[in-house]
């Protein structure tokens, strides 16, 4: 095999490293503050919060993965993150559900009675 | 594996960007679960395949379905135009992101990891579990942390019915005559 295309297979079948992994989990996460930022619908915020903590669980199985003094404990937060974020989900639904029947309305920059 | 690791790049980055940009609400819904889809992808290549699977099974299952089910009970006049769906905030929102972004990989970039080898993690899922239920060296931390997420779930599951709830005599009930 010459040496050119063997380097070629090296190079696809290497393992990504730690940097590629915690620099998607930025860009994921500064999306989904894009999105909390400019969006109007309250149910789209919702997600794009959703987004942020996915890119926060991946730099944490990332870490866990890569650091040998982790002893792998960053999948298990992640697991309570995800229970933590599954509360969080239906308790906002339920107050966007509660916020729509009383003012027919989902866009946060309506409902504005807590503004001093 | 750099093959993989590109391509679930794109599929992640690429579906959250159309969560934002979608105009439409449900296609932002199954954008976020093709996200989910890519980080559960990336969990496999990071030794921890207990966790892809209940991404798969609570994100791109449960939360998506309740999504959609937020959105067809709110979204009743679908917003169509950019500038209903957008605020006024979107150049400023994008240069906050840009820079949150892009200072955030360019630190963790640059900073000297110095020569980390992958595959540390818990692959065997027993050994997830011991983790989680605080059995293993150095995670005892967990019995408690575990305590306390299953008691905010509790708290979570009373409070969403409280919150949701509609009162009798109100809503629908309020036309009829007792």
């Amino acid at each position: 095999m010459p040496p050119r295309v063997q380097q070629l297979i090296d190079a696809l079948t290497a393992t990504p490293p730690l940097e590629g992994y915690l620099v998607v989990g930025a860009l994921m996460f500064a999306i989904g503050g894009w999105g909390v930022l400019i969006r109007r619908n309250a149910v789209v915020v919702f997600m794009c919060v959703e987004l942020m903590i996915n890119a926060v669980n991946l730099t944490l199985v990332a870490f866990a993965d890569y650091l040998p003094n982790a002893g792998g404990l960053g999948v298990s937060y992640a697991v309570l993150v995800i229970a933590i974020a599954a509360a969080e989900i239906a308790v906002g639904l339920a107050i966007v559900l509660a916020v729509f029947r009383t003012r027919r309305t989902v866009n946060v920059d309506e409902i504005t009675s807590m503004r001093g | 594996m750099i093959v993989a690791f590109f391509f679930l790049t794109g599929m992640t980055l690429v579906s959250a960007l159309g969560v934002v940009v979608s105009r439409n609400v449900v296609h932002s819904a199954l954008f976020m679960s093709g996200s989910f889809l890519g980080i559960a992808g990336f969990y496999v290549m990071l030794n921890a395949p207990a966790l892809a699977a209940f991404q798969v099974l609570i994100y791109v299952g449960a939360v998506t379905v309740l999504m959609l089910f937020g959105i067809m009970f709110t979204q009743r006049p679908q917003a169509r135009r950019y500038r209903t769906i957008i605020n006024r905030q979107f150049w400023a929102g994008l240069c906050v992101a840009a820079g949150v972004g892009g200072f955030l990989a360019y630190v963790l970039s640059a900073e000297d990891w110095g020569g980390l080898q992958a595959g540390n993690g818990p692959r065997q899922v027993a050994a997830l579990g011991r983790d989680l239920l605080g059995v293993s060296s150095g995670s005892e931390i967990f019995v408690l942390l575990f305590e306390v997420a299953s008691v905010l779930l509790l708290v979570a599951i009373v409070g969403a019915i409280v919150i949701s709830r509609r009162k009798v005599g109100e809503g629908i009930d309020s036309r009829v005559e007792e």
